[in-house]
């Protein structure tokens, strides 16, 4: 809109503002939520009469008898007077005017709880939801007695069949028979202490006398081997028979699965982690901890720099 | 100049003013043209050599990335399940897909060589101290999270080498005393490598990285532009140093830098 | 207006420099377009030949299988497989210095060095070098201790990404280490068999003729033949398993046997 030149006609003409758009924006949720749902509708006339507001307000209070003032012209502002109606936008930086302090202050703070309600959820989507819900499958490795006492099995099998291949887990197992009545095994883990690298069997492999077998709730690949001892090809971790570390940077021993024997088939249900093992078999005792990271120490002067770790 | 042109001269300006035209639409409206201008033939140093090239030909190993990227992102499909078989079929069966992902396998190897010899260039120079020691720092979080591309990128094709190395990186940066340990389920989406780990990777590799790489080029040639490059701190005739003793003719360089006294 | 501080002699020099600079490159500089540009056009050029070149002999040197190699790697390695106990992982070649890095640092207390300490030493002289270096010298000959710390970097950078590039390791060697092996060591074919398994079990901690690991420090048994020992003795090691090697006792008979006799034969390739 053009406004003729000339300060007379200046007095008619509204101020400009941007509270008839809100207005207007609110009306048109009003209208939506009609169709939409009642929440919308609560929200279109809530801003409807919130802008509403403002706009009368602006058209009725002081700030519109300030837009009637004739503007000054520019260069040349009119002498300033003691008791002048109201101090102007520049008036100068020491006095400043309170409703640009304001405008000022509500533009930040805006800016601010926009930033904050964008990244609050964002980030929080991106990361609280790796720490919780995991959940552990206990998983079904098979029968027992398909575990000759004192002979060491590759087990492969899916941690949790729902996510598939990705879950693909390997342990060494070995049945070391029955320890006052109960069974015992080792289950290792084949995750390298170190920084989690795939750690092989040093020994012969069976592959012929591999087998396939479906158990309850996953499929699990059994080769009979004869390790004698474990390494790491990544950065030459060794370790021996009970998971012990004998050589390399592995900063404890290898982790261990828990299992449960019911009805006669082996369950895997969680793992822990290993500072080191006394003895071996069904005699060993484990310096247990809660499972932890590969490259983490669990005892020893290293281990203050991971006082606590999320839960695995 | 343009002696012989003159009979054609009225034409000829027509025919210019209608190719111009929209450039000055442009240029009024937004001063770009001008910015271009600027850009263009703002003076550097007489004796810079091919070293200062190094700079922007890591800019184009970047868009030569930024571009295969965007293309191979149409064919691949970043799950567990689907991942390893995309690249196969991107690599073997789609037409010149073989030379898209080459390009960006490839031209990820470059993009970092080229990043250690361009930085290497300037710390030969000397090139990051006053004022330019804000550029330096921009540019060794280019060289970052430039390395972060490599590794994000890596995962991507699901094969084993991209499974374990991605296995250990992790691991890696999971030793760090206190954090690293929560560090390494941010990275992976949860404990382990899992089903979401993947598209997070992908997530990080071609749209949060590349931003901030962008913003970062972006910054680090607008300093460029507004401090100047620095000439070879063994020139004879090195800019800073005042007028050399004894001018010394053209020095090595593809093209002779035109020396006719007097035109400026 | 803040108060004027008053400048040390450092910053008033060089921002008389960097004011003579600005002033030289107003008189004697050249426009960017196209002087500087050319030679900009000219190296990205090259830059996107030699990617496109790098892509073509990767792909028409290498096939649609994993293990078809060609010159610069295959196309792709085997499906990932996070179960697998066969498997040696290795990163992308930038990334050789620090799986170098981490086979130097073997003690388990000082696997943090290798992992974050030195990286983020490295990380932080990085961000620093411009506060560290204040002077206004660029000459290289006048800035020693610059250069030599350039060419130490680079020096060490190289030396270990070439050594985590050639570092061996273990793999389960195909028939044709062995061929080569039998042919090259002058290996009778009666210990065929042992050879396999000593592939298979010992190289991941012993080297021979070039195959294996010898990240453990244990001795490379090439020559071994030429000890004088018997395949009995031989047989008694390996049950005892002196020293850090662990026992093999329960390895059958005949295994042992075959490794003993696999041992006793060799003598070198000369």
């Amino acid at each position: 809109m053009v406004e003729p030149h000339g300060p007379e006609q200046q007095p008619h003409a509204p101020p400009p503002s941007l509270w008839p758009v809100g207005f207007a924006v609110g009306v048109a949720v009003l209208l939506t939520g009609i169709v939409v749902g009642w929440p919308v509708a609560a929200l279109g006339a809530a801003i409807a009469i919130v802008f509403g507001f403002l706009w009368v307000r602006d058209l009725t209070g002081p700030a519109a008898a300030a837009g009637r003032e004739p503007p000054p012209p520019v260069g040349a502002r009119p002498a300033t007077e003691a008791g002048h109606a109201l101090p102007l936008a520049d008036e100068g930086e020491i006095e400043r005017f309170p409703r640009a302090r304001f405008l000022e202050g509500a533009t930040l703070g805006l800016s601010g709880l926009i930033g904050g309600l964008i990244t609050l959820p964002v980030a929080g989507f991106a990361i609280v939801p790796t720490f919780v819900g995991q959940k552990h499958e206990d998983v079904d490795i098979g029968e027992l007695d398909t575990f000759p006492e004192g002979e060491w099995q590759v087990v492969t099998f899916m941690e949790d069949p729902a996510e598939g291949e990705v879950s693909r887990r390997t342990a060494y197992v070995r049945n070391n028979g029955e320890l006052e009545g109960q069974p015992s095994l080792t289950v290792l883990s084949n995750r390298c202490a170190h920084l989690g690298c795939p750690v092989q069997p040093s020994g012969l492999l069976d592959e012929d006398a591999s087998e396939t077998v479906e158990t309850s709730n996953t499929v699990v690949t059994r080769i009979p081997a004869t390790p004698a001892a474990f390494t790491c090809p990544c950065h030459g971790g060794a370790y021996d028979l009970e998971g012990n570390r004998t050589a390399g940077p592995p900063v404890r021993g290898l982790d261990r699965y828990e299992y449960e024997i019911r009805d006669g088939r082996v369950f895997l249900v969680g793992a822990y982690s290993v500072g080191s093992v006394q003895g071996e078999g069904k005699e060993a005792l484990i310096k247990r901890y809660d499972l932890m990271n590969p490259g983490l120490h669990v005892d020893g002067p290293s281990a203050i720099m991971y006082p606590i770790g999320p839960r695995r | 100049m343009a002696v012989p042109v003159r009979t054609k001269s009225r034409r000829r300006q027509q025919l210019e003013e209608a190719a111009l035209y929209p450039l000055d639409w442009v240029e009024e409206r937004s001063g770009l043209v001008g910015a271009l201008k600027y850009f263009l033939f703002r003076k550097v140093p007489g004796d810079i050599s091919w070293g200062h090239t190094l700079g922007s030909a890591t800019l184009t190993a970047f868009l030569v990335q930024a571009i295969t990227g965007a293309i191979l992102a149409m064919y691949y499909k970043p799950h567990p399940d689907t991942a390893y078989e995309s690249i196969q079929y991107i690599t073997n069966d789609v037409t010149l897909g073989w030379l898209v992902r080459g390009m960006h396998r490839w031209g990820a190897s470059v993009f970092i060589i080229l990043m250690f010899f361009h930085m290497a260039r300037v710390f030969l120079y000397g090139a990051y101290k006053y004022p330019r020691e804000l550029n330096w720092i921009i540019g060794a979080l280019l060289l970052i999270l430039g390395m972060f591309e490599g590794f994000t990128g890596y995962l991507l094709p699901w094969d084993q080498t991209a499974y374990w190395a991605t296995v250990v990186g992790v691991n890696l940066q999971g030793t760090g005393p206190f954090l690293g340990p929560f560090l390494v389920n941010v990275l992976n989406g949860g404990a382990e490598i899992g089903v979401d780990t993947l598209s997070r990777f992908y997530s990080i590799h071609m749209l949060l990285l590349p931003g901030a790489i962008f913003a970062l080029i972006g910054l680090h040639l607008w300093l460029v532009i507004r401090l100047g490059v620095t000439s070879q701190p063994w020139s004879p005739e090195a800019a800073g140093s005042g007028e050399p003793e004894e001018p010394r003719p053209a020095r090595e360089g593809l093209v002779r830098p035109a020396r006719s006294g007097g035109s400026e | 207006m803040s108060v004027q501080r008053k400048k040390s002699r450092r910053v008033v020099e060089r921002e008389a420099q960097f004011k003579q600079y600005r002033a030289d490159v107003q008189s004697r500089g050249k426009p960017f377009y196209p002087w500087a540009m050319f030679h900009d056009a000219a190296m990205s050029t090259v830059v996107v030949g030699v990617i496109i070149g790098l892509a073509c002999v990767w792909y028409f040197t290498s096939g649609e299988d994993p293990h078809d190699v060609g010159w610069l790697g295959p196309r792709y390695a085997e499906p990932a497989d996070p179960g697998t106990t066969t498997f040696v992982p290795r990163p992308d070649w930038y990334f050789y210095f620090l799986f170098y890095l981490l086979r130097i640092f073997k003690w388990p207390d000082s696997v943090i060095l290798g992992t974050v300490g030195i990286p983020t030493i490295l990380m932080i002289l990085l961000f620093a070098l411009p506060f560290l270096d204040v002077r206004r010298e660029r000459r290289i000959v006048r800035r020693p201790v610059a250069v030599t710390a350039l060419l130490l970097t680079a020096a060490s950078m190289g030396v270990l990404t070439y050594k985590g590039a050639v570092a061996e390791e273990a793999t389960a060697a195909g028939s044709e280490a062995v061929e080569q092996l039998i042919e090259e060591q002058n290996l009778p074919e009666g210990v065929r068999p042992g050879l396999e398994l000593f592939l298979r079990t010992c190289t991941s901690c012993h080297t021979y003729a070039g195959e294996g690991s010898s990240n453990l420090g244990a001795p490379d048994l090439t020559t071994i033949g030429d000890t004088g020992r018997s395949v009995e003795q031989f047989m008694q090691i390996l049950r005892e398993g002196p020293g850090a090697m662990p026992s093999f006792a329960n390895l059958p008979e005949e295994n042992l046997r075959s490794v003993g006799e696999f041992l006793e034969a060799s003598k070198g390739a000369g």
